[in-house]
Parts: structure tokens; C-alpha cells; sequence
């Protein structure tokens, strides 16, 4: 890997396949901003030689060359103006597309450390920051500046003395123009942390209005909404006062050239050591000079916050991806057999495993239960290589998880989480998530198999149905039950299964439960399982406290045995304590209850 | 329920209104560009007459150049402050109307209804009193002063120029108006592209948004390689978005400076044969070419203008809309007194449906005698917490009433009927302040103890005292981030707290998993004494907290009765509760 950069130095990586377009757009840049000051040149010319002369001939040439040169601006200006657009955007593309996939193969802990809202504005605003400040902000920058480079010239080029008097005045402007950055730079991020603060606060209004109308807190809101609009105000205010300040000043500064100028011409004229026409052409060559400043000034803003977005990219182009292939990682066809080798892990400090040892046979279920914070989660995610072991090793097929080919490994395993994610679109779409070639029918027949068909009944369009982005309008059952169809049609070797605690009406939580059935079949599974009807399908249940397994086995052993086990069997969904219920727990059951009639299919 | 957007005259009176209100920083700004025009003016006029009278007399008779020098300096001088004041108090007239139309919004927001936010996206209100407000500020606080400086220099300029010579200055200005049109033009053909551009990022955002949150999916299954695809083509249609933009840049920008050097081939040309003929002074050049310079940006600016005030109202009528548009929940105009104490709840034939869809509940009859506590139950959509919502009047039923203590709610001032009635809505609301401000946000002034003993009974005090500083931590994106089971238990603990004499928790402990769920709900009972409370739930644990369970289904109430009895008789009841026990 090269050096690492920061800043905005860092978008040269982009630029390698457009080496031609940027040099032939620095040809046209030069080109384009000399056009008018040759065209001053060819002014000061004609006046000069063709109208105190008195040569008309001279007048028509002149009058024809300039036509020519402001001409050949207007097509250098054209090809500019999209040249360099065109190189700007492949830039912020590029990096926009290196940033996403990059990010794809950051770890879990990555992104449970990061907040998502923060994540997203890099690849959002601060890219567009960036876009912003490369297809507008560079021709200006490009222009402007080779304008003011040319003008310079070109005053020095028409009478070297009043080419210094140019100089004289250029550093009380670069000064006040420096000034001008650094206050209006902090002013700037003055602004944006005050929008910042009351969009905030306005989205928090919105988004809990329901509360601030049901417990009647509108007036404190509005207080509080108040004193952000003012702060808002007073910053922008400011930032305008500095603005006031500089442009006028400018202006001003401008007027003082203009009359070092005349003065210094005035004096050569009497001299006659030069001609009226070059103190005229002079005059006009300083808006030149001071125009492009103004423009510039106004950029400055824009490019700083593109450098502070860079920066905040470049922290995440740089971060290390804590999980990726080792070198020779092996492509394994995973036929299922899953082993803990004496795994420790900690997210931090404390450990969450201590040498768990667990050994699952390709196609058995394995059942994990125990108190929130005990590790099942952890040991999961294990399973999926989202996190490495400190110690001890996770084996696939009796092949360390390290040494596996990771997105090879990912494909041949299905995860439902506790509260699944629906992607925006169908869901059919949902379903085919991870078989985006599967047909309409393939997805039909999953959905008839674990029962999504009824949920899409509620909708006009189907399976059709457009879910909003995260699922809303959907149940948390529902969802589960869309992202059991989505792990059946991936059809994995190795299942992970995160029972929803939260509630499901009692139809959804049956058509779960005999989903689960058709799903588990033929499968490496681990569940980790809130409920009793859960626990009982496993082929062997462990009992995690702490990070440690205190009890494994059989569900009739376990259940049978004194231990933490029959504790928590009197806790699990399906077991009530209270009066309402009846019969202890006993082997098998019928999978549905007769007295369960709308949503039953026998 | 969007009202159509207001027309062009009733939103430009809107703005008028608004900017008039700004009066004194609007004339002081307006005197002072009167002003700066004429300073801008006699600047090259003074230069002029330094030419012609000093640097290059006409008449051979050479007079000093320092008076000129003088009067240029002075005039310098003068504009300075003079240039300050009006882009100060311009630009300040811009912020402050922004300022303005966002505290009227905002206030609009806390009184607009529910049915306002079931249909508007939080992005899109949110927008609204934002970004869409910028290009408001711009043109008020630039565009309308910048506009009438405009014609100032425009006619100021014209005039000079005709004085000097009149037939140069017909030639001169024959190719100028065209800078405007062109500039006009220009703002109207890359206006709705950079529209398409905004929408195609916003396409962008919602691709990163679904990946960035749905990264465990993503990984989980391997399938990095679709979503960069996917994201790729988006991001792919952005560039391609800015570079048609770029395009129509690339064809209209340059022409801004093709453009005016046509007026100045054609003066160098016909002036400078004026010159030669002795028609024109040197100094009477310099002042054409000069002034020919200095109307570019002005019409330049009227260009813009108008396509930023095209934006402008486009955006100012959808928010005067808003502001006239929308309808509040309607106060009684002679507002009914609750009786003390306990209150009943009374729902007589309610019928209620949302604007977008067919009717929800269907004639529900439900009498709830003062300290009762209800379960409402059914399967999902048979309208829960429609019926709840109705109580607090976040919406009003299509027909038929609900009656607290026996008085119409619709009667009852909202901000009376909301202390009386709390609701825990299904979704847990809180919002990023310290941890003891959220559950003290209906009542501010609640006794510390009873602070502590609703904590108790809704399992907060459970795990606050583990949070990093106890109840004074802060919550939401700045602070922690609690679980969802977590926040249910403090808007529950809020609820207790508002000390309301009507309860209505919405599926208050969905998120709570089953073992603390049934710690709560034993602890709950006791805390809810003396009040009418109303529970939508799924689960039979939380069933068992109330005194009567009504079951819900297609909209009206079909089963009623103690828990223990439904179980034994009601058919909806068993199926949706009865496995819970059969597996026992």
C-alpha cells in the first residue's frame, strides 16, 4: 500500500486512467484564461496604433483578431467546463464506489461502534461535498486562478512599470484575503454546527410529535426550538458581517490600483515613454485581477469543507478490515459439521466466552439458551466469522473458520435474526435477496412453503407488495417469517436462527413455528431459543451463564436433571406461572392446537 | 390532507408580507444601493474626465491629475461603508425572513394533527422548514435588493452612455439584453435537471442508508457483491446526472462572456472610428468601454434573479400552503368541564377510518367504568390502536363519540384532555435528553419519590442505576442508546408519572422479553390502581394485568368478558391466546 495521504491530495489516486483528459483540459485551462488578456493586448493595440494613430486598417484588423480570440475562449470555455466536470465526477466516483465497498468488508464491530446516520453522511454529503467543489468549484479554481496569473503578465507585458505597481498592491490583497479565509472558514463551521443543532432538533419535534402533543409539552418545544433558530441566525448573521467586510474591502482595494495606475501612467505619459492606450488596457487588465479574486474568496468556503470531508473518508479508507481472507484461503463446499475448539472472545476488556467447546454433526440442531448476556448471541455470530476467536478456533468440516475462504463460506449459510431487516422493494425482492437469480416461481413456492403467501394476502399487489425500507407496516413476525422464506431459498448448508423475544400474535408465531420445521430440515442449525417448543426440536440444547456452558444435553435429560435448565424451562414462553395455567411440561405435543381455526391449514 | 400549493399572486403577497415586515433593514438596504449605483457611476466618469482633461487632453491645455485622484479616492472611500451597509443589511433581511417563516412552520408542526404526520415523511417536514427555505432566504436576502440595484445600474448606465453618444450606445447595447435572456434561460434549463440530480442522490443516500443499516444481511449471506452493484449503478446515475448538467453549463456560461465582448468589438470598432475621426475622446472610449464591463454582472444578476425567484415561490408556496392549509384537530367552541375523580370511558357507535384507506372500526360499543382496567385485544389490523388513538383526540372519529366521565371529548380543551388522559404509544418515543427529563416530560414538577416509584413498577429503576450516570444520563444519538425493551419501560414509567386519571398504553411491553415482562406485569397492577386503564396487547401475561379483556376484530368488538372465562369461551380469544396454555 502507498503512503498514506490525507486531504484532498488523496483523490490523485483517481486520476492515473484520465492522465490524458487532464493534461489536454491544462492545455485548454491556459489557453482560456490568456484569451482575454490577449484580447486586452489587441485592444490596447487598436487603440494605440488604430485609433490615436489614426489607422483605420489597423482598427479593423485588431476589431477582427479579437473577435477571433474571445471566439476561441468561448470553445475553450465550453470544452472546460465539461472536460473537467466530466474528470471531477469520475474522481467522486470512484471514490464514492472504493468508500461503499470498502466498508462492505469492515467487521461487525466496525459498525456497531460507528453510528449508522454518521457512516451514511460519508458516502453521502461529504462525497457530495467533494462533487460539489470538483465540477463547479474546479473550473473556477482552474480559471480563476491561470486568470489572475495571465492578467499579471499581461500588465507587465504591456509596460513593465505598471506591471509593479500591479505587484504593490497585490499584498495588502492576498493579506486581507487570507484574513478573510481563516475568519470565514471558522464562521462557516459555526453555521454548520448550528444547522446542525436545530435540523436536530427539528427531526426529534417530528419524529416524537405524537408525545410532545399527547403530554402537551409544545411550549417547551418551542422554546427550545426558538433559542436554536436564533443561535442559527446570530452565526449566519456573522458570517454575512465578515462577507460585507471583505467584498467592499476588495472593492476598495481595487480602486486604489486603479489609481496607482493612472497615477504612475500619467507620469510616463509625460514622459512619453508610453502611450495612452496601455494606461487604458491597464486599468481594464486589474478587473481581471480583481474580479478572480472575489471569485476565488467565495470558492475557499467550499473547498475547506470538501478538505474536512475528505478527511473524515479518508479515516475510513484507512481503517483496516479486522476480518478478511488469509493468503491460499481455502474455496470449501461446506457439508455442515461445526466444532468450538476451547474459544475464548471479548468485545473488550471482559471475556464473553470462556473456552467454549461445542461439536455439532453436519445436519444436527443445536439449541442455545440462557439469560440475555450469556454469549448466544456471540456464539452465533462466531458461527457466521463476524468476529475471530482470541482463543481457541471455530472449525467448519474439521477446517479452521480462518482459513476458509470467508464470502465462499457466508454463501453456504443462512441467517434470520431476532428482528430482520427488510430491504426497500417487493417482497418477492426481500425474499430473493440471496438468490437474486431465483424465478418467480422458486420464490412463489418458498413462500407457500413457510406460509408468506397468507401474510401477502393482506396486501393488493401480493408478494408484489413494495415494504418500506426497514419494514415497516409489517409485524416483527411477519418480518421474521419473510426472512425465514429468504434463508430457505438460499438453501444453506448452515443455519443461524435468532428467535424473536419480542411478540408475534399467536397465528404468526405458529406459521413460525412450522416454518422453522420445513427450514431446519436437512441443516447444521443453531438456534438460539426463546421458547419451549423451540428447545425441544434441538438435537442438543446448551445452557450458557456467563459466558460459560453450565449444562448441555437432551431436552428430556436436561429437564429431568436438577440444574439451571429447569429454572429457565419455567421462565420460556409457553410455561405461564400463573394461575392460568395448568399441566407441567411434558414430552411431545401436538404441533397445533385444534382450537387454533384461522390460520391452520389442516 | 396536502393542500394544493398557494398561486403565484397569493405567495408573492405572502413574501411581500414577510419581507415588508423587515421594513427598516429593507429601505436601509434599498437607499444605500441607490447610492452605491450612483458611486459606480461617477467612478468612471471622474476617470473619464481625468483622461480627457489631464492624462490626454482633448483641447492640448494639460490640467493637475490630483484633483481627479482625489475625488476617485474619496468616492473609493465613500462606497466602502456604503457597499458594507447594503450587503449587510440585505443579507440580514434574508436571514431574518428565513428565520421567520421557519418559527411559523414550526409552530405549525405542534399543532398539525396525526393524520398530517401519517402522511408526510419526517425527511420531508423536516425539508421543509430547512433546506426548502434557502431559496427563499437567497432571494429575499439578495435577489429582490440585487434585482432593483440591477436596474438602477442598468438604466443608470444607459442614460450616461446615450448622453455621451447616442448613436454608439444603440450599437453597444443592441447584443446586452441577451446576456439576461441567456442567463434566464439558462436557469430554466438546468433547473429541472439539477432537481433530477437532487432526487438521484437522494436515491444514493437511501441505497447507503439500506446497506449501512443492513450490513449483518449483507455479510451474512455473502452478498457484498450485489449491493456494491446496486450501489454502484446509483452513484453511476449521479455522475451521469451532473455531467448533463455540466453540458448545459458548458453551452450557456461561456456565452456570458462571448456575449459582452461583442458590444465591445463593435465599440472598439465603431468608437475607435469615432476616435480617429474625432468624434469621440479617448477618455469618452474608456467610459463606453468601462460602463460596458459594469453591465455585465447586472444583467448577469437579473438572470438569475429570476430563476431563483422562480424557486423561490415554488418553495414558498408550498410552505404557505402548509401554513394555511392544513386543518388542527378543532377546539369546542364552548369548552365542556371533566367531573373529578375517576373517569369512565364511553366509545358510542364509533366508526373511523383513515383518509387513505377503508374504514377501521366499524361501530365499536365499549363501556369502560371509571378504575377499570381493559385489555384490548385481536389479531393484527383489527384496529387496536386505532380505537386508543382516539382517545387523546389524536384523530376524531367519522361517526359516532367518545365520552370521558361522560362528556364528549370533542368538547373538552385538548391540552386539558391530554393531562387527563397518558398514552404509551406503540412505537416508544423519547427523546435525547438526560434520562430523568424524558420520564418527567408530562410533568415536570412530579415529586422526586414519585418519580422513583413509577421507575420501580415499569422496571426502570432496574437498569438506570446501571447506566453510566444514572437517571442524569443522556439518551438518544448524542448520549446511550437504549434497547428497545428499554425505552418501552421509560415511556411506560412517563406515562405513570404524568399522574393522568386515564391510561392508554399501546402494546406496552412488545419489545420486553418474557421474563421481564412477567416481573413487570406484577409489578404494574398495583401501580395502576384508581385509574381507568386501556391495553392493546399480543400477550396473554399482559392480559392477565386487567380486569376485562375485549377482543377486537374487523373493527368492532366482538368478545368481551374476564381473561379466565374468555379462554374457556371465546373462540377469537382462544386462538389468538389459547396455545400459550395448550402448550403447558
Amino acid at each position: 500500500m502507498p503512503k498514506r495521504r490525507s486531504g484532498l491530495s488523496r483523490l490523485k489516486h483517481y486520476l492515473p486512467g484520465q492522465r490524458l483528459r487532464v493534461s489536454a483540459l491544462g492545455v485548454c485551462g491556459v489557453l482560456m484564461a490568456g484569451a482575454p488578456v490577449a484580447a486586452l493586448l489587441i485592444v490596447a493595440h487598436a487603440i494605440n496604433h488604430g485609433m490615436v494613430a489614426g489607422g483605420k486598417s489597423r482598427l479593423t484588423r485588431d476589431v477582427i483578431a479579437y473577435l477571433i480570440v474571445m471566439a476561441l475562449a468561448y470553445v475553450l470555455q465550453t470544452t472546460l467546463v465539461r472536460g473537467l466536470a466530466r474528470v471531477g465526477q469520475n474522481i467522486v466516483l470512484g471514490l464514492r464506489q472504493d468508500l461503499f465497498d470498502h466498508l462492505t468488508t469492515l467487521s461487525l464491530r466496525y459498525f456497531s461502534q460507528q453510528k449508522a446516520g454518521w457512516i451514511i453522511s460519508r458516502l453521502t454529503s461529504d462525497a457530495d461535498a467533494l462533487s460539489d467543489v470538483l465540477s463547479q468549484g474546479l473550473t473556477t479554481l482552474v480559471v480563476n486562478t491561470l486568470t489572475i496569473i495571465a492578467a499579471i503578465i499581461g500588465l507587465f507585458v504591456l509596460d513593465w512599470r505598471l506591471g509593479l505597481v500591479a505587484l504593490v498592491i497585490l499584498p495588502p490583497t492576498l493579506v486581507s484575503g487570507r484574513w478573510f479565509q481563516v475568519k470565514s472558514h471558522a464562521a462557516f463551521l459555526r453555521v454548520r454546527e448550528t444547522i446542525a443543532i436545530m435540523t436536530a432538533q427539528i427531526a426529534e419535534s417530528v419524529s416524537g410529535m405524537a408525545v410532545i402533543q399527547a403530554f402537551n409539552r409544545e411550549r417547551a418545544f418551542l422554546a427550545e426550538f426558538d433559542r436554536a433558530n436564533a443561535a442559527n441566525r446570530e452565526t449566519n448573521t456573522h458570517a454575512q458581517y465578515l462577507n460585507s467586510i471583505f467584498f467592499p474591502g476588495i472593492e476598495a482595494l481595487g480602486v486604489v490600483a486603479m489609481v496607482s495606475v493612472l497615477f504612475v501612467g500619467d507620469h510616463l505619459l509625460l514622459h512619453g515613454s508610453i502611450q495612452v492606450g496601455t494606461v487604458t488596457a491597464a486599468v481594464f487588465m486589474l478587473n481581471m485581477i480583481f474580479q478572480p479574486l472575489q471569485e476565488l474568496s467565495d470558492l475557499y468556503g467550499q473547498v475547506q469543507s470538501a478538505g474536512a470531508a475528505m478527511e473524515k473518508i479518508t479515516g475510513i479508507l484507512d481503517t483496516e478490515p479486522e476480518i478478511r481472507d488469509a493468503p491460499g484461503a481455502l474455496s470449501l463446499a461446506v457439508a455442515g459439521h461445526l466444532q468450538f475448539d476451547r474459544v475464548t472472545f471479548s468485545y473488550g476488556r471482559e471475556p464473553v466466552l470462556h473456552g467454549i467447546e461445542i461439536d455439532v454433526p453436519a445436519g444436527n440442531c443445536l439449541a442455545l439458551v440462557g439469560e440475555s448476556g450469556g454469549g448466544k448471541s456471540t456464539t452465533a455470530k462466531l458461527v457466521g466469522r463476524f468476529y475471530d476467536p482470541d482463543e481457541g478456533a471455530v472449525l467448519v468440516d474439521g477446517h479452521d473458520l480462518r482459513e476458509v475462504e470467508l464470502r465462499a463460506y457466508r454463501r453456504q449459510l443462512g441467517v434470520v435474526l431476532q428482528d430482520p431487516f427488510l430491504f426497500s422493494g417487493s417482497i418477492a425482492d426481500n425474499i430473493r435477496f440471496a438468490q437474486p437469480g431465483a424465478t418467480d416461481d422458486q420464490v412463489a413456492d418458498v413462500a407457500r412453503a413457510v406460509g408468506v403467501d397468507r401474510i401477502a394476502r393482506r396486501f393488493d399487489k401480493g408478494l408484489l407488495h413494495v415494504v418500506r425500507e426497514g419494514g415497516a407496516g409489517l409485524s416483527a413476525g411477519e418480518r421474521q417469517l419473510i426472512s425465514i422464506a429468504r434463508a430457505l431459498l438460499a438453501d444453506p448448508r448452515i443455519l443461524i436462527f435468532d428467535e424473536a423475544t419480542s411478540n408475534i400474535d399467536r397465528p404468526t408465531e405458529i406459521l413460525i413455528e412450522q416454518a422453522l420445521d420445513r427450514l431446519l430440515r436437512g441443516r447444521t442449525s443453531i438456534i438460539i431459543a426463546h421458547r419451549l417448543a423451540t428447545v425441544r426440536r434441538a438435537d442438543e440444547i446448551l445452557v450458557l451463564e456467563h459466558g460459560r456452558i453450565t449444562q448441555r444435553g437432551r431436552f428430556d435429560e436436561l429437564l429431568a436433571a436438577q440444574g439451571p435448565f429447569r429454572e429457565l424451562a419455567a421462565q420460556l414462553h409457553g410455561v405461564s406461572e400463573s394461575g392460568l395455567q395448568s399441566a407441567p411440561v411434558t414430552g411431545s405435543r401436538p404441533r397445533s392446537s385444534a382450537s387454533v381455526v384461522s390460520s391452520e391449514p389442516e | 390532507m396536502d393542500p394544493p400549493d398557494l398561486g403565484l399572486w397569493p405567495t408573492t403577497k405572502g413574501l411581500a408580507g414577510l419581507w415588508r415586515e423587515q421594513g427598516q433593514l429593507v429601505l436601509v438596504g434599498l437607499a444605500c444601493a441607490l447610492v452605491y449605483s450612483t458611486l459606480s457611476l461617477a467612478i468612471p466618469i471622474v476617470v473619464q474626465h481625468a483622461i480627457d482633461h489631464s492624462i490626454k487632453p482633448t483641447n492640448g491645455h494639460r490640467e493637475s491629475l490630483w484633483p481627479y485622484l482625489g475625488v476617485i479616492v474619496l468616492l473609493g472611500a465613500i462606497r466602502f461603508p456604503i457597499n458594507f451597509t447594503r450587503r449587510y443589511a440585505t443579507s440580514r433581511t434574508g436571514i431574518r425572513v428565513e428565520w421567520r417563516m421557519r418559527e411559523l412552520l414550526y409552530q405549525g408542526y405542534l399543532r398539525y394533527p396525526r393524520a398530517f404526520y401519517d402522511v408526510h415523511a419526517t425527511g420531508q417536514v423536516v425539508s421543509r422548514a430547512t433546506n426548502d427555505l434557502y431559496p427563499v432566504r437567497y432571494f429575499i436576502g439578495w435577489g429582490m435588493t440585487q434585482g432593483i440595484q440591477s436596474l438602477m445600474m442598468i438604466f443608470g448606465i444607459a442614460i450616461v452612455l446615450f448622453v455621451v453618444n447616442a448613436k454608439l450606445a444603440v450599437i453597444a447595447l443592441v447584443a446586452m439584453p441577451l446576456v439576461g435572456i441567456l442567463t434566464y434561460n439558462f436557469g430554466r434549463r438546468v433547473m429541472p435537471i439539477s432537481r433530477e440530480v437532487q432526487q438521484l442522490k437522494a436515491d444514493v443516500t437511501e441505497a447507503a442508508d439500506e446497506s449501512v443499516v443492513g450490513i449483518e444481511m449483507v455479510q451474512a449471506f455473502g452478498r457484498e457483491d450485489d449491493v456494491q452493484g446496486r450501489f454502484n449503478v446509483k452513484a453511476g446515475r449521479v455522475r451521469d446526472g451532473v455531467l448533463r448538467q455540466a453540458r448545459v453549463e458548458g453551452l450557456f456560461l461561456p456565452g456570458l462572456l462571448f456575449l459582452p465582448s461583442l458590444s465591445i468589438a463593435a465599440i472598439v470598432y465603431f468608437g475607435g472610428t469615432d476616435v480617429i475621426n474625432g468624434h469621440l475622446t479617448n477618455g469618452q472610449f474608456y467610459l463606453f468601454y468601462q460602463l460596458l464591463l459594469q453591465l455585465v454582472w447586472p444583467l448577469e444578476a437579473l438572470g438569475w434573479i429570476l430563476s431563483l425567484g422562480q424557486r423561490a415561490t415554488a418553495s414558498a408556496s408550498r410552505t404557505f400552503a402548509w401554513l394555511q392549509g392544513i386543518e388542527t384537530i378543532p377546539e369546542a367552541a364552548a369548552p365542556a368541564k371533566l367531573p373529578d375523580g375517576p373517569l369512565g370511558v364511553t366509545f358510542e357507535n364509533v366508526h373511523f377510518s383513515y383518509p387513505t384507506g377503508s374504514e377501521v372500526l366499524t361501530g365499536v360499543e365499549l363501556e369502560i367504568p371509571p378504575g377499570e382496567v381493559v385489555a384490548v385485544c385481536g389479531p393484527t389490523g383489527a384496529g387496536k390502536t386505532s380505537l386508543l388513538n382516539l382517545l387523546p383526540r389524536f384523530y376524531d372519529p367519522d361517526e359516532g363519540r367518545v365520552l370521558l366521565g361522560g362528556v364528549d371529548v370533542s368538547t373538552v380543551p385538548i391540552a386539558n384532555l391530554r393531562t387527563v388522559v397518558a398514552i404509551v404509544t406503540q412505537r416508544p418515543i423519547l427523546f435525547s435528553i438526560p434520562l430523568r427529563d424524558n420520564l418527567t416530560a408530562a410533568r415536570p414538577d412530579a415529586p422526586w419519590e414519585e418519580v422513583v416509584a413509577a421507575c420501580e413498577a415499569a422496571g426502570v429503576a432496574h437498569f438506570a442505576a446501571d447506566l453510566p450516570d444514572g437517571y442524569d444520563t443522556l439518551i438518544g444519538e448524542r448520549g446511550i442508546n437504549l434497547s428497545g425493551g428499554q425505552r418501552q419501560r421509560v415511556a411506560l414509567a412517563r406515562a405513570l408519572i404524568a399522574n393522568a386519571r386515564v391510561i392508554v398504553l399501546d402494546d406496552p411491553m412488545s419489545a420486553v422479553d418474557t421474563q421481564t415482562e412477567r416481573h413487570l406485569v406484577t409489578n404494574l397492577r398495583p401501580a395502576l390502581a384508581g385509574r381507568t386503564v386501556l391495553i392493546a396487547t399480543q400477550r396473554l401475561s399482559t392480559v392477565e394485568v386487567a380486569d376485562r379483556a375485549v377482543v377486537l376484530d374487523d373493527g368492532v368488538v366482538v368478545e368481551s368478558g374476564k381473561p379466565q372465562d374468555l379462554l374457556q369461551s371465546g373462540a377469537l380469544f382462544t386462538a389468538l391466546f389459547g396455545e400459550e396454555v395448550a402448550v403447558a
